[in-house]
């Protein structure tokens, strides 16, 4: 349902997306992933008509977005920015309610099904109990929760997350996760977040988007193409993927390098190749190897 | 859906009376309504139009209405001659009195154009620092006053007729207003930028208003400085009607950026996100401000501190987290009005511009709620 065709976009002088095409499936967790400066939230951006590109198209079910009334993008895509400005002295049901905006007009400031969605948007996101406190007096995972109810709030299909668990404890983080992944499974959303961590990327992901430099390296299940090659490419880290002992997901553990050696090399180098990253007297068969004390843990 | 924690709201103040039938007033506040949560609101509804009001702001109209009128039947009766306040009624009711001269004639017109006026910065101060996000912003600070300023004070020591002066200084004000757009456009009107560009503007502006001043005729000079502190004297019936129109045609459009407000507090990423085209946004209120800025300063000159204070004044009364339009407007008129008053009788027979009291009442009430606010907040 979100596509993007031959995209080109960037801030200024800077070209960050250079003739993108891209396919995100409908009803699915897509998590895009990738280094610092891939171009990863500009994409986000771009496909939540943020940012206006400078060639290409995005399409939402087959039609350009920029050909769309923005009131009417709001009501079929939810966004949610990286660090939104809290607006000192709102409620958190007031905030929430701003979510309805695509639905009101000046005349029309309320209806019962603003206030009906409003209260499911609070409920799914458990954030019904702090409803009268003002939103700058909350915890940093109490005001995610918030952001992503005032998005829930908007009744998109599709919710587009711009690092939604940055900055938050690892507690917030699978905490914002669940919740992204219970509005995927049991509300059928479509949700697209940009996220850090390729451990979490591949246990919530449907589909995983690995980009680098600005295009996108490898698009699938986690499970089929998250590998040790696909790490090295795109972040240039030396890893091994084993499978998670809790959910089997494929997990990313980093070589390790003894503290003297480069983990990161430039995936564009040849010679780039795991027993390089690491002490010398390590097994070159097992990247996780090395003059650790714990090693073979 | 969870219990109420909340105490059902009271009988809504804002039930017009009557119109049963035809309007229902559901408090917003308790989820048996429309499963609104909002606190502190009601909805309003009068056919397929809905409006959410908070009930604090209601009230607080309500005793600033009671207190301008007070005011005005004040300024009405006190002065050389005094009018007993019941005469200054009866002269209102029609009933003919000796004093309708003094009451319709002399005091009237000057009374409402302070009570205009005065709302008028009241809306222009509540639009302008909503878009600079600065509750220091205001017409002066941005160099609207500056221009309409320079443009008088040309027309004033250029020996220019009398009724020339204020439309003058109306294009004067609407250049200013439309070199800070010029300047301020890039980056869709963003607030630093916006202020920013509106303290170059008003720099300028002013420096070459003191240029002129210099360079004039001395007695011309000095009815500039007073135009410039802004004065209600000799003035009234057309100057509050230019004012009031202004408002009148601008209504509509004040309707809408009453509630457009609400939303000023986002950024614009999550402004977008839901819907809105913050740029746009932005330039109709701050275009809104401005024209309500220029129009009553080049009636009434500089007397704008009003509209540095009453927008936040009436914030912090409404306890909202942006400046309520109408109360803003309703406590303009009130500043001014005993601003007016204050000036005429402090130092009788001596007049001070109403400009010089404004500052002089508004400023030590500011300090005092920052003060207070601080207290709490700490």
């Amino acid at each position: 349902m979100l596509s993007t065709r031959d995209l080109v976009a960037g801030y200024d002088e800077r070209t960050v997306l250079d003739g993108l095409d891209l396919d995100l499936p409908t009803d699915a967790f897509t998590v895009i992933v990738g280094p610092n400066a891939c171009g990863k939230s500009t994409l986000l951006r771009t496909m939540a008509r943020l940012l206006t590109p400078r060639r290409g198209t995005v399409l939402l079910d087959g039609t350009a977005i920029r050909d769309l009334p923005t009131r009417e993008v709001a009501r079929r895509l939810g966004v949610l920015p990286q660090s939104p400005l809290v607006p000192e002295g709102v409620t958190v049901a007031d905030l929430v309610g701003r979510g309805r905006q695509p639905y009101q007009r000046w005349w029309r400031q309320w209806s019962s099904e603003d206030g009906a969605a409003v209260d499911q948007a609070m409920a799914l996101a458990d954030v019904t109990d702090l409803a009268d406190r003002p939103v700058d007096s909350l915890s940093g995972g109490q005001r995610q929760r918030v952001w992503i109810a005032m998005t829930l709030a908007q009744d998109t299909d599709a919710l587009l997350l711009d690092e939604p668990t940055t900055f938050l404890d690892l507690a917030h983080q699978v905490e914002v996760l669940d919740l992204l992944h219970r509005l995927r499974s049991e509300r059928g959303r479509t949700v697209v977040a940009v996220l850090h961590d390729l451990n979490q990327a591949a246990r919530y992901a449907d589909h995983l988007v690995a980009m680098r430099a600005g295009a996108v390296v490898a698009a699938g299940p986690p499970r089929e193409i998250l590998t040790a090659d696909l790490v090295r490419d795109v972040f240039g880290l030396a890893c091994v993927v084993v499978p998670c002992p809790v959910t089997g997901a494929p997990l990313v553990v980093p070589a390790y390098t003894g503290g003297n050696a480069p983990a990161v090399k430039d995936p564009d180098s040849s010679t780039a190749s795991v027993p390089d990253a690491r002490p010398s007297t390590g097994d070159a068969a097992n990247p996780l190897a090395g003059s650790h004390p714990s090693k073979g843990l | 859906m969870t219990t109420t924690r909340r105490p059902s709201g009271p009988a809504d103040p804002t039930s017009p009376a009557g119109s049963a039938g035809l309007s229902t007033v559901a408090d917003a506040g308790s989820p048996g309504a429309d499963g609104a949560r909002l606190s502190g609101r009601s909805l309003l509804r009068v056919g397929p139009v809905s409006l959410l009001i908070r009930r604090r702001a209601v009230l607080v109209a309500a005793v600033l209405t009671v207190l301008l009128l007070l005011a005005v039947v004040l300024s009405l009766s006190l002065g050389t001659p005094y009018v007993a306040p019941a005469d200054v009624l009866r002269a209102l009711s029609g009933a003919g009195t000796p004093y309708d001269l003094v009451v319709f004639d002399l005091r009237l017109p000057r009374v409402v154009l302070a009570a205009v006026a005065g709302a008028a910065f009241g809306v222009a101060g509540t639009l302008i620092q909503s878009v600079a996000r600065n509750p220091l912003a205001s017409p002066d600070v941005i160099g609207i006053t500056q221009g309409a300023g320079l443009a008088a004070t040309v027309a004033l020591t250029s020996g220019m007729a009398a009724v020339l002066v204020a439309p003058t200084a109306l294009v004067g004000g609407l250049l200013a207003a439309v070199l800070l757009f010029a300047l301020g456009a890039r980056h869709g009107l963003a607030a630093q930028r916006f202020v920013l560009a509106g303290v170059a503007v008003a720099f300028g502006f002013r420096a070459l208003t003191e240029v002129v001043m210099l360079t004039a005729d001395p007695i011309d000079g000095l009815r500039a400085q007073i135009w410039l502190i802004g004065t209600l004297a000799g003035k009234g019936w057309t100057e509050a009607a230019w004012i009031a129109g202004t408002l009148l045609v601008l209504l509509p459009v004040l309707a809408w950026a009453g509630w457009a407000l609400n939303s000023t507090a986002l950024d614009d990423d999550t402004a977008r996100g839901v819907g809105l085209r913050p740029v746009a946004r932005r330039i109709g209120l701050a275009g809104t401000g401005v024209l309500v800025a220029a129009m009553v300063t080049a009636q009434v000159g500089a007397v704008d501190f009003v509209a540095l204070v009453a927008p936040q004044v009436a914030r912090r009364l409404v306890r909202a987290e942006r400046p309520p339009l109408v109360c803003a407007a309703l406590l303009g008129a009130l500043l001014l009005v005993l601003a007016d008053l204050a000036g005429r009788r402090l130092f009788a027979p001596t007049q001070l511009p109403a400009g010089v009291l404004t500052a002089a009442i508004g400023g030590p009430y500011l300090i005092f709620l920052l003060l207070r606010g601080r207290r709490r907040s700490s």
